[in-house]
């Protein structure tokens, strides 16, 4: 899923400080998951901000909804008569969940209340971790499902370096070397001689060094 | 210098001789006044002068400009070339303009992460890793190729080393990955500082076992500690290095004005020690701001005097 | 003629750690108003509940928890404090004082406690002034 988290109180006031009538609005899918702009987090950002402003002397009108995916016209459509009854939206979702919307709504600002910041997993509760950069060519299957692009913090398809120490990154002692990780996997499925082989130079044209990435489905397209 | 003939280093090397490079940070300013000095301190001690490329992610003169005003001083520089910084086509766009100004060795590096650095917010590169780097300049100095493989008109001449650190975890893949960098074309090895020597002379053991010590120069690191508190650091901040206790207490159990002696003892204690173990092809010096030390450590272990270029 | 405004406190509580309303008669004389909502257990206690509870004039608001290791839900009460220090530096943020938040351990018929806490929270009141949000 992807992974956000919600922008701090004193920014989002900054932001949302030119508008009266404000929507929050919220997402039900990426950012519930990770409590950062369900519909609790709606609740409870609406709440402190009606606080904020009161105390402050000013008087705000917040509106309070969550759709299920602000990513897809389907649900955004669901928002259309709230979004139309304010002066701006402050999003709760993910980027891309702010600019569906802004693109949708062409002469309403729609401002972010989230910060996103990585395709994730729920490792436990309350802890979610990286997994993913999204490159575009997924070499899981060398790497004993062990992804060092998004995992390793130099991108080493040759590693590990050297700052590997009992299994700890060298930049953060909380962190899990990633190819401690490969190699530990790669021995339990006995498949280390993988990592004899040189690992050529990553083609990061699939990545996002391409520019904006674009995914046709000709099938689908009617 | 003629475009073919081989670097100092890589002939001393080749002639058996037991090599001595040093390290040599550039300055965090403009002054070359500053690497000449240097320079001048390790002239006569050592085969070749190893300049970091912004060493710890920190600002200072590249390595390419320092490298030039060591050749001109006559010192054979060995340019560190790390891949944090340049994406593929600066990394080569500059072994060829390296080449050009003379420089002939590279040593292929990743790099400190810049979180370490006093520019932590700065982006990375790391569009290739360091055993990517070695097989580059492999490939531009044997194929004349870039990486694009288009013909270059003139190739880079390159002695090309990277770095292995016995000491780091998974120990028991860190000489699959010394191999592979052999393979890649790597024609040096420089070492992490070795304190633990047993740990060292077991991954050298191992190095000999998959036959690695025929195809490559292994040269071991050495740092010579100044005080017992430098000894602690090493040990706990950074990062894949490994001070043994034994060597911390030993420190810490001369008076503090004699600890930089017992730091050079450890040093040529070690250094002997070095010399006996098979595929050991001489040492690399890394005294951080303690150039002067490298020639009293040179001759005090009988190196000196250097073996003089033809 | 100024009307005196009493301080208002609303007590959300776990009906298994108090659920003793006469425990609360201790405050008699003490001028101030009290809202109450209990619960079933102290996790019922939500973010935006604690807030609402503000928005809607409390001047100090109070949850009262089984003490850890005793919730009939095994964490119920260490969600509660997880949510309430939360809340708390949300208010903190706010410029509405974290202090004005609380949690305790109470039990039915602990009157002597009840009424420490009651106290305590009263004379914050008192150095924090009124919930500057009413």
């Amino acid at each position: 899923m992807i992974v956000g988290k919600q922008k701090s109180i004193a920014e989002i006031r900054e932001i949302v400080s030119p508008y009266k009538k404000l929507l929050v609005l919220g997402c039900g899918t990426c950012v519930k998951t990770c409590f950062a702009g369900g519909e609790d987090e709606v609740a409870t950002l609406s709440s402190a901000l009606r606080l904020l402003f009161k105390k402050d002397g000013r008087s705000i009108y917040i509106e309070e909804l969550t759709v299920e995916r602000q990513c897809e016209d389907e649900f955004i459509r669901e928002a259309a008569v709230a979004i139309s009854k304010n002066t701006a939206v402050l999003s709760l979702a993910c980027g891309a969940g702010v600019q569906a919307i802004a693109r949708r709504f062409a002469n309403v600002p729609v401002l972010p209340g989230v910060n996103t910041t990585f395709i994730g997993v729920l490792e436990k509760q309350g802890l979610f971790t990286e997994e993913c950069l999204g490159c575009g060519d997924c070499q899981l299957a060398v790497f004993g499902g062990v992804c060092p692009v998004s995992r390793c913090a130099k991108k080493l398809q040759n590693g590990p370096c050297g700052g590997s120490r009992i299994g700890k990154c060298e930049i953060n002692p909380e962190t899990d070397c990633a190819w401690q990780q490969i190699i530990t996997r790669l021995t339990a499925l006995g498949q280390l001689d993988n990592l004899r082989k040189y690992n050529p130079p990553k083609d990061w044209r699939t990545s996002h060094a391409g520019g904006p990435r674009k995914l046709v489905r000709e099938d689908h397209v009617i | 210098m003629k475009p073919e003939s081989p670097s100092n280093l890589q002939r001393v090397l080749s002639d058996g001789k037991f090599a001595v490079t040093a390290e040599c940070g550039p300055p965090r300013g403009a002054d070359p006044e500053i690497i000449r000095r240097k320079g001048e301190l390790l002239r006569g001690h050592v085969d070749a002068v190893n300049v970091t490329d912004n060493q710890t992610a920190i600002v200072r003169m590249s390595s390419i400009a320092a490298c030039v005003h060591l050749s001109a001083m006559g010192l054979e520089p060995v340019m560190q070339m790390v891949t944090r910084d340049r994406n593929r086509i600066a990394l080569q766009s500059d072994i060829l303009g390296a080449s050009s100004l003379g420089i002939r060795n590279i040593l292929c590096l990743s790099g400190d992460h810049q979180t370490f650095g006093s520019q932590p917010d700065a982006m990375n590169v790391f569009d290739i890793d360091s055993v990517n780097l070695v097989h580059m300049v492999k490939v531009m100095k044997a194929d004349g190729k870039d990486m694009s493989g288009f013909d270059l008109i003139s190739p880079p001449r390159m002695f090309i080393g990277a770095a292995a650190n016995p000491f780091a975890d998974p120990f028991e893949y860190r000489v699959i990955r010394l191999a592979k960098k052999i393979d890649a074309g790597a024609d040096f090895i420089q070492t992490q500082c070795v304190y633990n020597l047993e740990r060292f002379r077991e991954w050298m053991r191992l190095a000999r076992e998959e036959g690695l010590t025929e195809k490559v120069h292994i040269l071991a690191g050495i740092t010579p500690l100044k005080s017992e508190g430098m000894a602690k650091y090493m040990a706990k901040k950074v990062a894949g290095m490994d001070v043994p206790e034994s060597v911390i207490k030993r420190m810490g159990g001369v008076p503090k004005g004699k600890a930089a002696e017992e730091g050079i003892g450890i040093c040529l204690e070690t250094i002997a020690a070095l010399r006996e173990i098979k595929g050991v092809h001489g040492i690399h010096m890394m005294a951080i701001e303690w150039e002067e030390t490298v020639g009293r450590i040179v001759e005090a272990a009988g190196l000196s005097p250097r073996p003089q270029a033809a | 003629m100024i009307k005196k405004i009493q301080p208002q406190i609303t007590l959300f509580y776990c009906i298994n750690a108090f659920n003793d309303r006469a425990s609360l008669s201790v405050l008699s004389g003490v001028a101030f108003e009290l809202k109450t909502v209990k619960m079933a257990c102290s996790s019922m206690v939500k973010d935006v509940f604690l807030l609402r509870a503000f928005e809607a004039g409390a001047d100090a608001v109070a949850v009262f928890v089984c003490p850890e290791g005793q919730c009939r839900y095994v964490e119920g009460n260490i969600r509660a404090k997880k949510r309430v220090n939360f809340i708390k530096k949300l208010l903190d943020e706010i410029g509405l004082e974290g202090r004005r938040l609380s949690l305790h351990n109470a039990e039915s018929g602990d009157t002597e406690n009840i009424g420490k806490i009651f106290r305590q929270i009263l004379s914050d009141i008192n150095d924090m002034g009124p919930n500057p949000a009413k």
